[in-house]
């Protein structure tokens, strides 16, 4: 089974590094992420694959790498 | 200073008994070591691709090592074979652990240092050679190898051989880190193996009393 989900990460980001983060992440995970949007306060990204797989994507994102920092995350569908 | 490629020795084989794991570095790069239930011994990065936690502090079921943090066991390829958090997951190739090429001779577990690549073939054994010990120099592996070669002949392998009270033995470098070497003695005759590790580690004491200079010590 697979999910496509809509992601959106809030917070001060670094865009290159955590466009690098998350493809570095989706490529370990064997799923997509297609990232919508990427500047210095938001990240929007469509990923799909195995649900637990995206699950671990988004908690990896939730963390981000060392020079940016997430505030908050959600996914679209959730009504936000 | 850069790591030249090749076989370089990283624990005394003994020391890592079946269902066992050790942290080592080599030129900082953290690897863990570990034997399988079969007895066979891997060296790989030591880090779960999950949360970057080191597998050193994972423990051994048979043929697999599983991280310390979330359980996520690896077979002896690296691959993940099983995440406890997710039993009916199909775990994805992708998720694996970057291993080296590793072989055992002289008592020793060595590994190439070229991640991933065709390895040529290992350390020839020593016959009648016998691992007796490691110690740990806090010196770069340049200036280690110029004490050594004072008193010692270098070899094809790697490594030096001489004498140790009395006793011939081969001493295999491993660069642990920037400063700090490792030195792995194995006994290549019959000899007092308690006199020779006195003499070792007096050995190490004289390197480390030795005055070496600044841009040495830098490296």
């Amino acid at each position: 089974m697979r999910e496509r989900v809509e992601m959106v990460f809030l917070g001060d980001f670094e865009p290159d590094s955590f466009a690098e983060f998350m493809r570095h992440r989706a490529r370990r995970l064997s799923i997509s992420a297609d990232a919508r949007r990427i500047d210095a306060t938001r990240v929007d990204v469509a990923v799909e694959g195995e649900p637990a797989l995206v699950d671990m994507f988004e908690m990896a994102c939730s963390l981000g790498p060392i020079d940016c920092l997430v505030r908050e995350a959600y996914r679209l569908e959730q009504g936000r | 200073m850069s790591l030249a490629e090749g076989w370089y020795a990283v624990a005394v084989a003994d020391d890592i008994e079946p269902g066992t794991s050790a942290g080592t570095r080599l030129f900082d790069q953290e690897l863990v070591v570990w034997r399988d239930l079969a007895g066979v011994s891997h060296v790989w990065e030591d880090r779960c691709p999950h949360r970057g936690m080191r597998l050193s502090f994972g423990f051994v079921r048979g043929n697999h090592i599983a991280c310390l943090y979330h359980g996520w066991a690896y077979d002896t390829a690296g691959q993940c074979r099983a995440i406890p958090a997710h039993p009916d997951l199909a775990v994805p190739e992708t998720i694996k652990v970057a291993t080296y090429h590793a072989a055992e001779a002289a008592g020793l577990i060595f590994v190439h240092s070229a991640l991933g690549a065709e390895a040529p073939p290992p350390p020839a054994p020593v016959p009648s050679g016998r691992a007796l010990r490691s110690l740990y120099v806090d010196l770069p592996l340049r200036s280690v190898a110029a004490e050594l070669s004072k008193g010692f002949t270098r070899q094809d392998d790697g490594s030096y051989a001489g004498t140790l009270a009395g006793v011939p033995v081969l001493i295999f470098l491993q660069p642990f880190t920037a400063s700090r070497t490792a030195l792995h003695l194995v006994l290549a005759g019959p000899g007092d193996a308690v006199a020779v590790s006195a003499a070792g580690e007096a050995l190490r004491n004289s390197f480390e009393a030795a005055p070496h200079s600044v841009l040495e010590a830098a490296e």
